[in-house]
């Protein structure tokens, strides 16, 4: 009796080390797919996000829409066409960076050992959060500039121009929506210091931001 | 006689005592996941947490109907203003047709087709996309699209698109959890990235074992489909989002 009573309290000690072993290694493995997914570079899950997202691309297309509507009653009108073509010109020049515009918007300058993967996602952060225009180290992104390549030496190429440090990242939008998208927790900026050591940041909103026309 | 069948009988023993203590602490380690996988999941509370994700994923998919609607609608006006431009020609003037076409070319307004490459990516076999909770090496992520269009933009790529989903110099590739947004829109695996260019010096960028990197490894040990090919006719599709430009303005530049 008292040789089963022994076994028994083995038994559950052992059963209750396992319970607690098992739930630390199935934490860990959690904190390390947390870690993964940091290095994934990629947002959390969050369908309230998803949801505002859609909801403000859905408001800005029917923007988009009335103003389309209105431009096609412009050409369909002789006397009216001539100037919706040269506004839809201007409209185009500025974009395509045959011009030099301004702007509100967000100046950003990341100091230290960055790689290239880094300005990709913050200026695709910018974009997602509405900029209309963006600059690297002053060279404007347009549909012609090429992308970041990191040549052997370790340093970043923009349109075969290699970018010094700091990198001075510049965008014109509305400006609080800009800086939110970066500063955000858990956003573009909280990872980056998180994972890149020493780096040094800054992001001011700017009451005009000029950028050149591309050459 | 008598110790050596004690012997054994005490060695069957430690034998079955030993299975046992196995069984017990298999149970537990499987008992210990089981319990903080329940505890740590990040599942809203609800009383009725089906209606409310079903609810949700409803919410969703009208918006993304809707949104294709609008995209259409977009590029129908578009097509309109085009041949409402063309049309009056006389009092528009030939030079001013010839720079907006021209403008509207470079900016993505006109679907472009010619020789390039076609690269289709998809996630690994065994995972759900679907979960909102699965956090996975073995998705595709906005990121790897990301990596990829900017290598296509060192090859010198003259049109990208994704899906089908334009990508200009303002699209943004993103992701909420597991749902991947270019331009904003909802876009599903298997992700087709398609380039206009020169096949060669595309494909001899993304063979370039630097190049992609966390997609080159994961592809490797994580079963991530990745496959690129060169292709005579490629079509890009016209841009079919909104060009904001309500905060740009042009710099006057002062008379000399």
């Amino acid at each position: 009796m008292a040789k089963l009573q022994k076994f028994k309290k083995r038994e559950v000690s052992m059963l209750l080390t396992a319970v607690l072993l098992g739930f630390l290694i199935a934490l860990q493995a959690r904190s390390f797919e947390d870690v993964s997914d940091v290095i994934n570079r990629n947002n959390r899950s969050d369908v309230f996000r998803e949801i505002q997202i859609l909801k403000d691309t859905n408001d800005q297309l029917r923007d988009e829409i009335d103003d389309l509507e209105d431009q096609l009653v412009k050409v369909s009108n002789n006397q009216d066409a001539l100037e919706s073509v040269r506004e839809e010109i201007d409209q185009y020049e500025a974009l395509t960076g045959r011009i030099d515009i301004s702007g509100p918007g967000v100046h950003v300058q990341l100091a230290g050992d960055i790689q290239a993967i880094w300005l990709t996602d913050t200026v695709n952060e910018l974009l997602s959060a509405g900029a209309e225009a963006v600059s690297v180290n002053s060279i404007r992104l347009t549909n012609k500039t090429t992308g970041f390549d990191t040549i052997p030496s370790g340093q970043i190429m923009l349109n075969s121009v290699i970018l010094n440090e700091p990198y001075t990242i510049e965008a014109i939008g509305e400006r609080e929506v800009l800086e939110e998208a970066l500063i955000q927790p858990e956003g573009i900026i909280e990872r980056l210091q998180r994972i890149v050591s020493d780096v040094e940041v800054i992001v001011e909103q700017r009451d005009s931001v000029t950028m050149e026309k591309v050459l | 006689m008598y110790k050596e069948a004690m012997n054994k009988a005490e060695e069957q023993q430690f034998e079955k005592d030993w299975k046992l203590s196995a069984v017990f602490v298999v149970t537990g380690l499987f008992i210990g996941a089981l319990l903080t996988v329940q505890f740590q999941s990040s599942i809203p509370s609800a009383t009725f947490l089906s209606d409310e994700l079903r609810a949700q994923k409803e919410l969703i998919d009208g918006y993304v109907d809707h949104q294709g609607l609008l995209k259409s609608k977009i590029v129908g006006l578009r097509t309109e203003i085009s041949a409402a431009q063309e049309k009056a020609e006389a009092s528009i003037q030939t030079a001013n047709l010839e720079t907006l076409k021209g403008l509207k070319e470079e900016i993505g307004l006109t679907s472009l087709r010619g020789p390039g490459v076609e690269i289709v990516i998809d996630d690994g076999i065994f995972v759900n996309r679907d979960n909102p909770d699965t956090v996975s090496q073995s998705l595709v992520h906005a990121s790897d699209l990301r990596d990829v269009v900017n290598i296509l933009r060192t090859a010198r790529a003259t049109g990208i698109a994704i899906n089908g989903q334009r990508v200009v110099a303002t699209s943004s590739i993103s992701s909420v959890g597991n749902t991947i947004l270019v331009n904003n829109f909802h876009l599903l695996p298997p992700f087709t990235v398609s380039a206009l260019g020169d096949p060669e010096i595309i494909m001899q960028r993304l063979n370039d074992p630097m190049a992609l990197p966390d997609l080159t490894k994961r592809t490797q040990d994580l079963n991530i489909q990745f496959s690129a090919q060169s292709q005579e006719g490629i079509l890009i599709p016209e841009f079919s989002g909104n060009l904001n430009s309500r905060y740009i303005s042009e710099v006057d530049v002062p008379n000399q």
